[in-house]
């Protein structure tokens, strides 16, 4: 970063080839579609390079750029009047290919099953952004509690109910879905 | 199919296949100019020395208040030091983020913010001690005193101006909330300079000019800043 700062351009190449998985696959799980987290992915860079002299040397600047990305997917969101970019109906055939990159079908990692993950982001979709966010930060992104309120600049208390909200709805969701499966 | 189980599910997909730099940023990068870091005490000496130089620079250009010398001296030494304290915490709080972090100490700045404006409208209200050559304008004639109000956000103009510079790109979030950290920073220092001229002792007039005017500034900052500390997060 401090290299980068200094005018190095390939610094910057190397941080970004070392957060974009992570900012992608991020963004994918907010937003449900690998375009449109591509579109804020570069957009999130963007503002990361614009305002690259806020970084304070020595300092973790990945709750930085998560909370550049948060503030990225709720303007988008907000200017959009649409939380969720949908997917249903348009050509972009393979969920969850928006977080991987790759079809799930052909996902071999293990443990990750493509129709669980295909309901959950599906599910994930239909909540409220700030819930949305806060499940994705702290049940998948692997942030404590107090990390994600930090990143999405709110208090303990108040993402701890968004997150729990967020993971009933969710649940409920899941319920439904499987019912209707099996009707 | 349990939510837990969906979940795992996600979290355990691979990471997403690389996306190239978009043709945005790859113009900007080929004109990558070299920028300075931010050095938050750094940042805070200068705006502490500054603001300080400005306010005795218009404490100059006006009077020390004329009941001065007749005012219990313990007060006039407390009082300074808070309305000193409140505009060094706020700014501190504004300006300097934790160990490792980047961005300030917001929910800090929120409670500081929040202190110092309620604390100084109450202790105006209740404590007031006055001299000989003090004034009384008392509730019916408070809007004769609203020079004061004008003269405190004049104060806090340069410290509002230079958080305004110092927190360009800082805070990506909760920038209203550091912005107004920086207004009441800017409206204690305010108080501090009226604390220093004005010699109206009745408690409306100090309580909602003097101290309203830690509220006013902290307003119009949260207002205003974020549209400079906020310019290159706009979409």
């Amino acid at each position: 970063m401090q290299r980068y700062q200094a005018g190095d351009a390939d610094a910057f190449r190397q941080l970004y080839a070392l957060v974009m998985p992570k900012m992608l696959g991020y963004l994918g799980k907010l937003t449900k579609s690998r375009a449109a987290a591509d579109d804020l992915l570069q957009q999130t860079f963007l503002k990361i390079h614009r305002a690259r002299g806020a970084y304070v040397a020595g300092a973790d600047p990945l709750p930085w750029f998560y909370s550049i990305a948060h503030r990225t997917f709720l303007d988008e969101a907000r200017k959009n009047q649409r939380a969720i970019v949908r997917t249903a109906g348009d050509d972009v055939p393979e969920v969850p290919a928006g977080i991987t990159g790759e079809s799930a079908d052909r996902s071999d990692a293990p443990g990750a099953d493509p129709e669980l993950a295909r309901a959950a982001l599906d599910a994930l979709g239909e909540l409220p952004p700030q819930q949305r966010e806060a499940v994705v930060l702290t049940k998948l992104e692997g942030k404590s509690v107090a990390e994600a309120a930090t990143i999405a600049g709110t208090t303990v208390g108040a993402m701890k109910v968004r997150a729990h909200r967020g993971y009933e709805a969710l649940r409920k969701l899941l319920t439904s879905a499987k019912k209707e499966s099996v009707a | 199919m349990s939510a837990e189980q969906s979940l795992d599910a996600l979290a355990a997909m691979p990471d997403p296949a690389a996306s190239p730099i978009g043709a945005l940023l790859e113009a900007e990068l080929g004109s990558l100019a070299p920028v300075t870091a931010r050095r938050p005490y750094r940042q805070l000496g200068m705006f502490v020395v500054a603001s300080l130089v400005y306010a005795a620079l218009l404490l100059g250009a006006l009077s020390p208040r004329a009941d001065l010398g007749e005012l219990p001296p313990m007060w006039l030494m407390g009082a300074g030091a808070a309305w000193f304290s409140g505009f060094g915490l706020a700014t501190y709080f504004a300006l300097v983020p934790k160990a490792g972090a980047m961005t300030p100490r917001w929910r800090a700045a929120i409670a500081t913010t929040t202190i110092t404006a309620v604390a100084f409208v109450v202790l105006g209200l209740g404590v007031h001690p006055d001299g000989a050559h003090s004034l009384h304008y008392g509730m019916p004639h408070l809007l004769r005193g609203h020079g004061c109000l004008w003269l405190g956000l004049a104060t806090s103009l340069a410290p509002v101006v230079l958080g305004a510079v110092f927190l360009r790109g800082a805070v990506p979030v909760f920038s209203r909330w550091v912005a107004a950290a920086i207004g009441a920073a800017g409206g204690c220092l305010g108080g501090l300079l009226l604390h220093m001229h004005c010699r109206i002792a009745d408690g409306p007039h100090i309580g909602i000019i003097h101290g309203g005017g830690v509220v006013v500034a902290a307003g119009l900052a949260a207002l205003l800043v974020p549209r400079a500390t906020d310019r290159p997060y706009r979409s």
